[in-house]
């Protein structure tokens, strides 16, 4: 497009400098993100705002991003009908006799909800309010509970199913079913490696535990948990198996959630649903809708072949697999300060997909190096959204937590560059189930 | 005079009261509904129970598109658009001043929706979808419509902020 008035250069200051300076005024993402396209569609003359309505639609348009509001209301579904109260349950019978008991089951119990519900955000705030004040009760630091809270949740878009995974997916063209794959072995080894973090910090400082469970207590915890538990698997495996796609797979999902609340653990009436229904609808609406103007940033990126531009430059560093994988992570690390994960999927994902296109990295290795940074950037300030709502529910201020979230995050960091150095660990078991989702 | 004044202002506070609350209602069987046309593409696929329709994908699209756009519209009234906070901690007053400069950047994307917004109705006006053959402004109208909130309840929340602004005192 040799017609633009602009050069790559001068139009990425002035969208990115509209959206930093309009960030910092305290307009919402969505918003600033739309109207930095705006100077350049008004002066382009080629160009006009109708491309923000239309780019916006194009976005909304989606069936595949309709899973992203099932995710959710099967999330909610879950803490309203009682699915969630049976897996602490069993969580408490499996880590209850580790040292710092109830930390230990926050994060199983982050990974329980993670293979049912793909939404971090979901996890913050149910587990928010089951352990931050029972926590305190028992004597741990209130920044402590607040942090393991937050660090946990981030499971949810690692281990299947994720809504990150499907947004990727979907934006640039990997097998959902792959990426699904590929989440499970990174997302157990962080939730170890965090198992691990709390046992240190009980020994430090003397958290309580509880007796061991007995086996019946085990058994009895099991029996009753089994129906949830075969979420994970109705859902992955319709989606490996090819019975559904993705979107289906999450309807499928919404309705098991809500068979099991409704009939088998009975527990929801219809004040629950009212408000799992609201809370789906209110959350997805503003996740999503950042994603349409995401996308119309992403289009003027394009339309400027900024991409290209900063691929051209940076393949003049002559970086192998390994050095462009930790810089697509630092990118995303760093972004995700700042972005919501969709949107940055959306824009960075796209603008670096090249890169890792040039160094022959398979399309499952940088998607999963993205996702689990991304994921990372829920918890890091200033926008780190799970961070923000274990903060709210704990009442302590971001940075009363931050050192307790990077004492947490440095272990984590390990599992990361374990990603990035051996694609095996996120490509193993693909290839195990099903290589044809590989190229 | 300001009787008058203050009753249609009372009025119009109800007003956006009860629109905000038929909006949430609007949501809650948006999210309801979306599953409908979903759940009937698995079936019909996998049971003879059901002839399988044509129409649900698309069907389940525009859902979609309404959901999010009402989403949106509720986001802007209860001030839960996600955005990134460097400040440090402000005064009622500051706080206040803040939020009127970044209501101002909400009111100009409102504004560019409804304007643009219309036109891009216009444009689908004597147009039907491929497969469930529903007129298209049906869907675009959204954006107009969603502008127009957006006005409607920033422009109450501002005014909202403008009182702080002036007593100093959180409303």
């Amino acid at each position: 497009m040799g017609t633009a008035a602009f050069s790559a250069g001068a139009a990425s200051l002035i969208l990115f400098g509209v959206f930093f300076g309009l960030l910092a005024l305290r307009v919402p993402v969505a918003f600033a993100l739309g109207l930095a396209c705006l100077p350049m569609l008004i002066v382009e003359e080629h160009l006009s705002p109708m491309t923000l309505v239309q780019e916006t639609f194009n976005a909304y348009n989606s069936f595949i991003l309709l899973a992203v509001p099932f995710f959710l209301l099967t999330a909610n579904l879950m803490n309203v009908g009682g699915i969630t109260d049976r897996l602490v349950r069993l969580s408490r019978a499996m880590v209850g006799h580790f040292p710092g008991s109830l930390a230990q089951m926050n994060v199983l119990l982050s990974i329980f909800f993670a293979g049912i519900s793909g939404s971090s955000t979901a996890d913050a705030a149910s587990q928010g309010k089951i352990f931050i004040e029972a926590q305190i009760k028992e004597g741990y630091d209130r920044s402590f509970s607040i942090a393991i809270t937050a660090v946990s949740a981030v499971l949810a878009v690692i281990i299947p199913p994720s809504i990150l995974m499907i947004v990727w997916g979907g934006v640039l063209t990997v097998s959902i079913g792959a990426l699904f794959l590929a989440g499970v072995i990174p997302g157990l080894l962080l939730g170890v490696v965090q198992m691990a973090t709390v046992h240190v910090y009980a020994k430090l400082r003397n958290y309580p535990t509880y007796p061991r469970s007995n086996l019946r207590e085990f058994l009895l915890a099991a029996a009753v948990s089994v129906p949830a538990l075969m979420t994970p698997f109705i859902i992955i495996g319709g989606k490996i198996f090819g019975w559904f796609t993705a979107t289906e797979s999450a309807c499928i999902a919404v309705l098991y959630a809500g068979v099991l609340s409704l009939f088998v653990y009975r527990e929801m009436n219809l004040k629950g649903l009212h408000q799992a229904l609201v809370e789906t609808g209110k959350f997805a609406g503003i996740a999503l809708f950042c994603v349409g103007t995401a996308s119309a940033f992403g289009w003027m990126l394009a339309y400027y072949q900024i991409p290209k531009v900063l691929l051209d430059g940076v393949q003049g560093w002559g970086m192998g697999i390994v050095a462009t994988g930790f810089f697509i992570a630092f990118a995303f690390l760093v972004v995700g300060c700042f972005l919501d994960a969709i949107p940055a999927i959306i824009i960075v994902g796209t603008i670096l997909e090249p890169l890792a296109k040039a160094v022959h990295m398979d399309p499952v290795h940088f998607a999963m190096i993205g996702i689990v940074s991304l994921a990372f950037g829920l918890v890091t300030p200033p926008y780190g959204l799970c961070l923000m709502i274990s903060c709210a529910i704990g009442r302590l201020r971001m940075v009363d937590v931050l050192k307790d979230v990077t004492l947490m995050l440095i272990p984590m960091f390990g599992v990361l560059a374990l990603i990035i150095m051996w694609p095996d660990v996120v490509l193993w078991l693909p290839r195990q189930i099903s290589p044809e989702f590989l190229k | 005079m300001s009787d008058a004044i203050s009753v249609a202002r009372g009025r119009w506070r109800a007003f956006v009261a009860w629109y905000a609350w038929a909006l949430s209602w609007l949501l809650v069987v948006s999210v309801a509904i979306l599953i409908i046309p979903v759940s009937l593409q698995i079936f019909s696929r996998y049971t003879e129970l059901i002839p399988s329709y044509i129409w649900t994908e698309e069907m389940a699209r525009f859902l979609f598109i309404w959901m999010i756009m009402i989403g949106a519209m509720v986001g802007v009234r209860e001030g839960t658009h996600f955005e990134v906070d460097v400040w440090p901690r402000l005064g009622e007053r500051g706080g206040a001043a803040l939020r009127i400069v970044s209501g101002v950047a909400i009111l100009v994307l409102a504004l560019v929706f409804v304007w643009y917004g219309i036109e891009f109705t216009r444009f689908a006006w004597n147009r039907i979808s491929e497969l469930a053959e529903l007129p298209l402004w049906l869907i675009h109208i959204a954006w107009p419509l969603t502008g127009a909130t957006w006005l409607v309840f920033q422009g109450e929340r501002m005014r909202d902020d403008f009182g702080v602004l002036a007593s100093g005192q959180p409303t």
